[in-house]
């Protein structure tokens, strides 16, 4: 059996799973230090279980999202950066909001080195620079540094021989590359780095909380974590790469709807109390997002689920007679404002329980919206919501459309944009249910010059790489398939140049029970 | 005039407008350009009629994959350490330097040289928006030659070229550009003020300034904006301005051909999915029809619009399902002239139509 948990912003949520069954499931509020809530949802799920029966704990938290954006937690990173003689006069985090950019300063500084598009050398190492930079570092004792070199998700190998340097000269520092955040975008895969590597102290912190509360209640079971694609990563790797968790949210409801329809190719809604988050599974992923990321006001590369997000949710004020819905919620005070729950704030809750498609238990009004309203504001959802679908779905596609989400009832009707609606039972816990999903992957990416080789090599070498760090993440070898191979043309060059990334995924090698 | 670091986002969006589809992402010339800027305390515009008979004016910008850029960094001394290089070569001294093209980042570039030099920037640019070849400039088709110019790598290596003709000088150019890294800044068309008087599209980097600053100002559903839209493009060196279409993306396909982006675009309309408008793509929006009939062609502008927010949305940015308006922009009087119109024609671009101007095809 195996535990899934999600921790939002509001709520916690855990299911105990059996197969593809659910066997316990629970619902509980988000506490101000998140491992109370944990502890909660885990005592009920663990209620009429033995602890040594679960097999696994996974875990999705946004915790680390909500470090970066609260700016709490974070600590000092110094960058170094080799790109020189190009990009003089251009510091790292030279356009980050200044909270930010303070709150994890340890120091910019920019040294000779990289390589270039075809894979030549943009400029040697510098010696002497990476001396008076070990030295301004001994004196200002960052906590970490992060190394980004140019071209380096296709040439690693600056950015490892300045990471051994730095270590053997720094001992207590921890030290992080670039190339582990990522594709091209020097700036970009920097800043995800950075971001990283200012969570790094945070994320020791939050691994010895969960591995408390796990033997805290006899789980001997291995504890993992979902990440930004999906999959499932491990304690040690989450205390390396806190960041790859940041849009473990929507992707773990993306994947719940996967697991509780069995449909690989869908449109998902994940209705909440303020917004409505769209997103598309493709193959049982999440299709990721080509646009730059934007978190906490800087941008960065990260990998995430390619996601709409909507004003509307079950605290969406209902304005104008029902010709309003939304953006405005009353979000947290649904139960002190809304029509049902005794309040004056008529909401889209509302509209539903009179249309008969919510109950709720401790509502004390039990038809607070007039007819003709619920009739325009459902067809004003549907509208809406129907006109997200079709900027959602590729290519024009005819595809199902899956509700989760605790405000999935809010959603009238069976069809949207002409695409079927679905209504899974436990659609509510369906995050909970998507952290629960045992798979790992592996990625790799590269740029592809026509004439240096053929499609086919550049394709092998790149599924042989991403199946390698399949198996480094876990994966059991003979389970792993390529799920997504992407190509994208580079304009303007001479030669024909192309980005190739290849995405592989496994299912979590079963390890031997621990013995005790 | 004087522009600030203050400026360059508005003029940047203005730039994305102008580039019809084209361009690439101007992040990072933006970034670089602003910080130039902040430490020199902003650059000087020179309006073209301001130039005297025998100043020396050079264009400056960047020539090669702006997808290379985003690993090999641009510098912020780069564009005037080619003009240090190309006053050695010419034995003289600039007096302002001038665009390429004043759609997408190549339209900052100039101002973070002139900023560094301390000399003025030519109020203009040789295209009005961007087209993907330099015998399109209009710098070339009034005559200009493209050199003597000059090409500067990353590392400071040098390339000069000395070309028979616009079209030898732009296939050499983009091949140095390739062997240097992917993306070199280029000192080309060297002119006279009297020369570059009659072949800038003139007062087009005020304009992309005041454009940009109107599209963040008023941002909002495109048919609010119409109208200010309108009032400024008639006090402009640019025709006028019509909403051509409405619609919804049904369909995008791109390829890559000889390092350009080649394909088309098909947008249905919201109320009749029957009424399919299709346009051309080679890096930039070039013909936009229905049912065979053209709404408006290059080289008059496309642009495409947000329908909710009026922000332009450039071709590798457009997708599937989005809402979008065509804007089309009657051309700067000297694209109207007859050498231009054959540069630049639909025939050019391998599409088999005699150029129409738009104020012919809209039916008021």
């Amino acid at each position: 059996m195996r535990i899934g948990l999600d921790v939002g912003g509001t709520h916690t949520d855990a299911v105990l799973m059996d197969g593809n069954a659910v066997v316990a499931r629970t619902k509980t509020t988000t506490s101000e230090d998140v491992a109370s809530g944990i502890e909660t949802a885990l005592s009920v799920v663990l209620e009429e279980q033995d602890p040594k029966a679960v097999s696994l704990l996974t875990i999705g938290t946004t915790q680390f999202t909500n470090a970066v954006i609260e700016r709490k937690h974070l600590s000092r990173v110094a960058v170094v950066r080799a790109c020189l003689p190009a990009g003089r006069g251009l510091k790292p985090r030279a356009d980050w909001p200044a909270d930010l950019a303070s709150a994890t300063d340890g120091g910019n500084y920019v040294i000779h080195g990289g390589h270039l598009y075809d894979g030549r050398t943009l400029a040697d190492l510098d010696e002497r620079e990476i001396e008076q930079v070990i030295e301004a570092l001994r004196g200002s004792a960052p906590d970490s540094v992060v190394i980004s070199t140019a071209f380096s998700p296709m040439q690693q190998d600056y950015e490892d021989a300045l990471a051994a340097r730095f270590s053997a000269a720094l001992p207590q520092v921890h030290v992080c590359t670039s190339h582990y955040m990522g594709g091209l975008g020097l700036i970009e895969r920097e800043n995800a780095a950075i971001l990283n590597a200012s969570l790094l102290n945070f994320a020791q912190r939050v691994v010895t909380a969960l591995v408390r509360s796990s033997q805290h209640f006899g789980l001997v079971c291995p504890v993992y974590v979902s990440q930004n694609d999906g999959t499932l990563i491990d304690l040690n790797k989450v205390s390396a790469f806190p960041a790859l968790t940041f849009a473990s949210g929507p992707t773990n409801s993306i994947r719940g709807a996967w697991a509780l329809t069995g449909l690989s190719d869908a449109i998902v809604i994940d209705v909440g109390g303020t917004t409505s988050d769209i997103g598309v599974l493709k193959n049982g992923f999440p299709r990721q997002s080509n646009l730059v990321i934007d978190v906490g006001g800087v941008r960065t590369n990260f990998r995430m689920p390619d996601v709409l997000a909507m004003g509307l949710g079950g605290g969406s004020l209902i304005g104008g007679d029902g010709d309003q819905c939304g953006p405005q919620s009353v979000a947290r005070e649904l139960k002190n404002k809304a029509v049902c729950f005794g309040g004056d704030v008529l909401t889209l809750t509302d509209v539903a329980v009179s249309q008969g498609r919510m109950e709720i238990a401790r509502a004390t009004i039990n038809d607070p919206a007039p007819q003709a309203v619920c009739d325009r504001v459902d067809a004003l959802v549907v509208e809406r919501l129907s006109a997200a679908v079709d900027l959602m779905k590729p290519g024009g596609a005819t595809l199902p459309v899956i509700l989760v989400g605790g405000g999935a009832p809010l959603i009238p009707g069976e069809k949207l944009a002409g695409c079927p609606v679905i209504r899974p039972i436990n659609a509510d816990v369906a995050n909970a249910i998507g952290a629960s999903i045992a798979q790992v992957s592996g990625e790799a990416e590269g740029l592809f010059v026509v004439g240096a080789q053929t499609r086919d090599e550049a394709l092998k070498a790149l599924t042989v790489e991403a199946e390698r760090l399949a198996v480094v993440a876990g994966a059991d070898p003979k389970s792993v398939v390529p799920i997504n191979i992407e190509e994208v043309d580079i304009p303007y060059m001479a030669t024909e140049t192309t980005r190739i990334r290849v995405t592989v995924v496994g299912d979590l090698a079963q390890k031997e029970p621990p013995s005790r | 005039m004087k522009i600030f670091a203050s400026d360059i986002d508005d003029l940047a969006l203005g730039a994305v407008f102008l580039a019809t589809g084209g361009g690439g992402d101007p992040y990072l010339p933006t970034l670089i350009t602003r910080q130039t800027l902040a430490e020199t305390g902003g650059v000087t515009l020179i309006d073209p009629s301001a130039l005297k008979d025998d100043d020396f004016i050079v264009p400056v910008g960047g020539v090669g994959a702006p997808t290379v850029s985003l690993e090999l960094l641009p510098s912020i001394d780069e564009a005037s350490k080619v003009l240090d290089a190309y006053e050695r070569l010419m034995g003289r001294s600039i007096t302002a330097v001038a665009s390429f093209e004043i759609g997408g980042g190549n339209s900052l570039i100039p101002l973070m040289a002139a900023a560094v030099r301390g000399i003025p920037v030519v109020d203009g640019d040789g295209m009005g928006r961007a087209f993907p070849e330099a015998q399109m400039m209009s710098y070339a088709i009034a005559g200009v030659r493209p050199t003597p110019a000059l090409a500067m790598d990353y590392a400071g290596n040098t390339a000069i070229f000395e070309t028979s003709d616009t079209s030898t000088y732009e296939y050499h150019i983009r091949a140095y550009a390739a062997a240097a890294g992917g993306m070199v800044t280029v000192a080309e068309h060297p002119m006279s003020g009297t020369q570059i008087r009659r072949s800038v599209i003139p007062n087009t980097v005020s304009f992309s300034l005041a454009l940009g600053r109107l599209l963040r100002e008023e941002r909002g559903p495109i048919d609010d904006l119409l109208a200010p839209l309108k009032d400024l493009f008639a006090d402009s060196v640019y025709g006028s301005v019509h909403k051509v279409f409405s619609g919804k993306v049904s369909g995008k396909r791109t390829r890559t051909v000889g390092g350009y982006d080649i394909g088309s675009l098909s947008l249905e309309d919201v109320n009749d999915p029957n009424r399919i408008c299709s346009i051309t793509i080679k890096n930039e929006y070039l013909v936009a029809m229905i049912d065979q009939q053209p709404l408006v062609m290059v080289p008059d502008l496309i642009v495409i619009v947000d329908s909710e927010t009026s922000t332009p949305i450039n071709a590798e940015r457009l997708h599937y399902g989005q809402r979008v308006a065509v804007l089309a922009v009657g051309a700067p009087a000297f694209y109207q002239s007859e050498a231009a119109v054959i540069a630049t024609e639909p025939r050019c671009f391998g599409i088999d139509l005699d150029y129409v101007p738009l104020e012919q095809l809209i039916p008021y």
